[in-house]
C-alpha cells in the first residue's frame, strides 16, 4: 500500500484539484516547473505506472507542443528568422517550451489523479449527490486503462489465429486498425453492460445506503488544511500580482523580492507535498524493520 | 516488406512538399527591402502609423504592453514619410515595405486566410488587435477618408496620404462612421 492511497478521498480530491488548477492558469516559469517536477517525482516514488516506457510518449509530445507555438504565433520582439515572411521570434520558442511543461505536468498530474483515486473513491464523494454524473465519471477514468487490457487481448487472439503476423509496419497498421475497430463496438456495449448491470442493483435509488472504508482522520484534516492554506497563499499572491509574468511582446524579467519568494516555495511544498508524505513513511517504514 | 518501402516513399514525399513551400530567410535578409529612390518624375505616397487612441484609453491597455517602448508617447509609430509608388501598388504593399525599411513589427493575415479576400491587418508594432479593450484594432485612412476596401484591395493615386491609426472603439474615435452604417456623412 502506498502512503497516499490512505488519504481520505475528499482530501485527495481536495488536493489535486487545487493543485491543478495552479497548474493550468498561472503560467510564471517557476510555477510550471515546481507542477511538472511535482508530479513527476509523486509518479517516481509512488511506482505509479510504467513512467520509463511512457517517456517515448512525454518526450515527442513536449517537442511537438513546443515547436508548433512559434510557428503559429509570430509576436514577440526578437525574430530569430523569417520563415515565409513571418517571424519566428525567441518569446514564442521560449513560451512554446513553457506551455510543453504545463501540458506535461498536466498530463501527469492527471495520471497520478487516475492512480489514487479507484472507482470506489469518486462513487464515495459524489456518489449520494450525483449518481449519474459520478458514475460516468468513474466510468471515463477507467476507460483508458481497461480499454488497453483488452486491446491486449483482441490483438493477442488475432496473432493467436495468424492474422497480420508479418513483419511490415504497413501491415501491423492494419492490423491495429481492425483491432481497433472491433474495440470501439467492445467498448460501447460494455459501458451499456455496466449502467444495465448497476441499475439492476438499484443504484442511485432512494433509500439505498452505502458501506465506504473511508474516515475522515485527524492526519486528512490537517492534509487539507494544509492545502488549503498554500492555495489562498498562492492564489492571493497572484492576485496582488507578485508574480506576474509576460511572454509578449518582451519577456518581462524575473522578479525576485519577498513576496514572489514566498508564492514560488508555497507552491513548491504544495507540489511535493504527496512526495514528502511517500518518503515520510517509507523512512517510517525502514526505521520499524530496522527495529525488529 | 514492399509495402514498407511504399509508405516510406510517400511520408519523405509529403516533407519535401511540405519543406519546398517554405521559405526561410534570415533577420537580415527580411528587413533588406529595396525602397526607389525618389527623383522628381516619380509618383508619391506618404504614409503615417499613429495610436493616438490608445494613449486615450490607456486603462483598457493590456498591462504587458505599457511601455514607452510599444506605444510612443506622442502616438506616432512612424512620422510621414514619403514613399515612391509603384505601379500596381496596394496599400498594404506601401505599409509592407514602409515597415520592413523602418523595422517596424508588423503581423497580418493574407488575402487567402480570411474570406473578404483581402489582407487584414493583425498588429503594428505590436499592438494587435483586441490589445486595448475589446473593440480595437487597425484602420487606414486615405487623403482623410475611410475607403471601405481591404488594405490590399485599394490602390493610391499620385499623392495620396496614406494614415494607419489605431482605434479602441470600432473607429468612432478615429473619425470613422462606416462601421455604424452612416456612411457618406
Amino acid at each position: 500500500m502506498k502512503a497516499f492511497d490512505e488519504i481520505d478521498p475528499v482530501a485527495a480530491a481536495v488536493y489535486f484539484v487545487s493543485v491543478m488548477l495552479v497548474g493550468m492558469f498561472i503560467s510564471a516559469p517557476m510555477i510550471q516547473l515546481f507542477s511538472l517536477l511535482g508530479a513527476a517525482a509523486f509518479c517516481l516514488i509512488g511506482g505509479r505506472g510504467e513512467i520509463k516506457s511512457d517517456l517515448g510518449f512525454y518526450i515527442p509530445m513536449f517537442i511537438m507542443i513546443a515547436l508548433i507555438n512559434p510557428l503559429f504565433s509570430h509576436n514577440g520582439v526578437t525574430p530569430l528568422f523569417f520563415l515565409n515572411g513571418n517571424p519566428v521570434t525567441l518569446e514564442a520558442v521560449i513560451y512554446g517550451i513553457v506551455l510543453a511543461v504545463m501540458m506535461t505536468g498536466i498530463l501527469l498530474w492527471c495520471r497520478n489523479f487516475t492512480k489514487v483515486m479507484t472507482s470506489d473513491k469518486l462513487l464515495y464523494i459524489m456518489g449520494r449527490a450525483v449518481p449519474a454524473l459520478s458514475l460516468t465519471v468513474s466510468m471515463a477514468l477507467r476507460f483508458v486503462p481497461m480499454f488497453k487490457r483488452q486491446m491486449k487481448k483482441v490483438s493477442a487472439a488475432q496473432k493467436g489465429m495468424g492474422l497480420y503476423s508479418s513483419k511490415s509496419y504497413t501491415d501491423r497498421i492494419r492490423g491495429a486498425l481492425r483491432v481497433f475497430a472491433a474495440m470501439v463496438s467492445w467498448s460501447l456495449e460494455n459501458a451499456m453492460e455496466t449502467s444495465c448491470a448497476m441499475k439492476a442493483r438499484g443504484y442511485g435509488l432512494k433509500g439505498r445506503t452505502n458501506f465506504a472504508i473511508f474516515r475522515f482522520t485527524l492526519r486528512d484534516c490537517i492534509f487539507t488544511v494544509t492545502t488549503l492554506l498554500l492555495l489562498a497563499a498562492v492564489i492571493g499572491g497572484y492576485a496582488l500580482g507578485y508574480i506576474d509574468f509576460y511572454y509578449y511582446p518582451r519577456i518581462s524579467a524575473a522578479d525576485i523580492n519577498a513576496g514572489s519568494a514566498a508564492v514560488y516555495v508555497s507552491f513548491a511544498v504544495m507540489a511535493f507535498l504527496p512526495f514528502m508524505i511517500e518518503v515520510k513513511e517509507a523512512l517510517k517504514w525502514k526505521y520499524f524493520v530496522s527495529k525488529i | 516488406m514492399k509495402k514498407d518501402i511504399l509508405a516510406i516513399f510517400a511520408i519523405v514525399l509529403i516533407i519535401a512538399v511540405i519543406i519546398n513551400g517554405t521559405e526561410i530567410q534570415s533577420v537580415e535578409e527580411y528587413y533588406l527591402t529595396h525602397i526607389d529612390d525618389i527623383t522628381p518624375e516619380s509618383e508619391t505616397v506618404t504614409i503615417s502609423i499613429r495610436c493616438d487612441a490608445v494613449l486615450d484609453n490607456y486603462d483598457d491597455l493590456d498591462e504587458n504592453l505599457r511601455s514607452e517602448e510599444f506605444v510612443p508617447p506622442d502616438g506616432e509609430i512612424l512620422p510621414p514619410t514619403e514613399y515612391v509608388l509603384r505601379d500596381g501598388d496596394s496599400v498594404f504593399d506601401i505599409l509592407d515595405r514602409a515597415v520592413r525599411h523602418d523595422r517596424i513589427q508588423m503581423e497580418y493575415q493574407g488575402a487567402d486566410k480570411n474570406k473578404f479576400g483581402s489582407v487584414y491587418i493583425q498588429g503594428i508594432n505590436y499592438l494587435y488587435e483586441f490589445s486595448c479593450g475589446p473593440l480595437s484594432g487597425w484602420l487606414y485612412k486615405v487623403n482623410g477618408q475611410f475607403p471601405n476596401y481591404g488594405c490590399s484591395e485599394y490602390e493610391p493615386k499620385d499623392g495620396d496620404v496614406i494614415e494607419w491609426v489605431y482605434t479602441c472603439d470600432l473607429g468612432k474615435d478615429a473619425g470613422c462612421g462606416w462601421l455604424q452604417g452612416r456612411q457618406g456623412e
